[in-house]
């Protein structure tokens, strides 16, 4: 066993001084070997969502107390649970399910305005996060907040209420789980206590009728999954050309051969894609 | 090792740019099909600006292109099926 993982890992004579794993054929049988365990992956996934499939865990209550304790550390006036908001969110997320796109705005021009009016929210200030491919809240809100943009929608005093939808669903083919948060103020925000407070009473109510859950649970988590094994393939192989490149370096050997430093970068960006993305995505 | 990066620093110093470059333009985006086509297009410029490195320093073969264009392919199918799955 030994001497069978240092013929694939290590230079030497015996694997002509470059490590076996290195060699086209083996490099050729690994992509192979990815593209089949990724169609598996895929069908059993189709198949047996049951087994293989998103693990989804995200409660809008725990959205709503996420995005007000960065509300209250920043010092702004915590958000308030909105029907209608929620509402509009829903329908966005099944707009993007339903024409195929991962937008603000629709292909058709839908903007997200058009679907909180025609849930009856009458705003003065509006603004919409959008999140895609996170599968807990804490995920998507940490992403928002890391980015300046959705950070100062989060944080912006302009707004008063917020809805929240999330929705399993397919786009392009592709199964993934979507986060809309829809902010609104239907007040211009010197009008005064008695306009906030005749909303805090009037979404308190609503709010309690509005928690919900999305859960599934999959045995597997499909994600966790792929992103792993793609994780640990190129890990394996910035390693083995690392160490090839300082064992042929030490022995002064001379090769003909493609650069490792080539291939290490550019592996170091896929991994990197892979640290990010695999988390989620958001706009 | 640090000897042959000196001798070839703007080779590597462009090289990390691309690669850095390609990073941001497919992170800042969120249109799967731009994101793709960033990543098919550094693909494509890594495997070319190596071969070309390897040409110009008069040591490239048949065996250095096909192992440029197998790790392109490497790295893309990873990025196909990631992006499968979020």
């Amino acid at each position: 066993m030994k001497d069978f993982l240092s013929h694939l890992f290590i230079p030497k004579e015996s694997n002509n001084h470059r490590a076996k794993i290195l060699h086209h054929t083996n490099l050729f049988l690994v992509i192979v070997f990815l593209l089949l365990a990724s169609f598996l992956i895929q069908r059993v996934r189709v198949s047996f969502p049951s087994v293989l499939g998103i693990k989804v865990n995200i409660s809008f209550e725990e959205l709503l107390s996420l995005t007000n304790k960065e509300r209250q550390e920043a010092g702004v006036d915590p958000l308030i649970i909105n029907e209608k908001l929620s509402e509009a969110a829903a329908k966005k997320a099944q707009d993007m399910f339903e024409y195929n796109y991962w937008a603000h705005n629709s292909p058709v021009g839908k903007t997200p305005w058009i679907f909180i009016k025609s849930s009856g929210y009458e705003y003065i200030y509006a603004g919409e996060n959008l999140a895609r491919g996170f599968t807990t809240a804490d995920g998507a809100i940490e992403a928002w907040m890391a980015s300046p943009d959705h950070r100062n929608n989060m944080l912006s005093s302009n707004y008063k209420d917020v809805g929240f939808a999330v929705k399993l669903g397919e786009i392009n083919g592709e199964e993934t789980v979507l986060i809309v948060q829809e902010l609104g103020n239907l007040q211009m925000p010197a009008d005064g206590d008695k306009a906030q407070e005749i909303a805090t009473a009037k979404n308190t109510d609503t709010f309690s009728r509005s928690v919900q859950a999305v859960r599934q649970q999959p045995l597997i988590n499909v994600s966790s999954l792929s992103s792993n094994i793609y994780f640990i393939f190129i890990l394996v192989f910035i390693l083995t050309f690392m160490l090839d490149m300082i064992i042929i370096e030490k022995k002064k050997i001379m090769r003909f051969v493609g650069h490792n430093i080539d291939h290490i970068l550019y592996l170091l960006l896929v991994l990197v894609l892979i640290g990010v993305w695999s988390r989620g995505v958001i706009i | 090792m640090l000897k042959r990066i000196s001798e070839h620093t703007i080779y590597y110093i462009s090289l990390i740019i691309i690669l850095s470059l390609g990073f941001l333009l497919a992170y800042s985006s969120s249109d799967r099909g731009f994101q793709i086509g960033v990543i098919v297009a550094i693909t494509f410029f890594y495997a070319l600006w190596g071969i070309m490195h390897h040409l110009i320093n008069h040591d490239l073969n048949v065996k250095i292109v096909i192992e440029y264009i197998l790790i392109g392919v490497f790295g893309l199918t990873i990025i196909f099926f990631l992006l499968s799955t979020i």
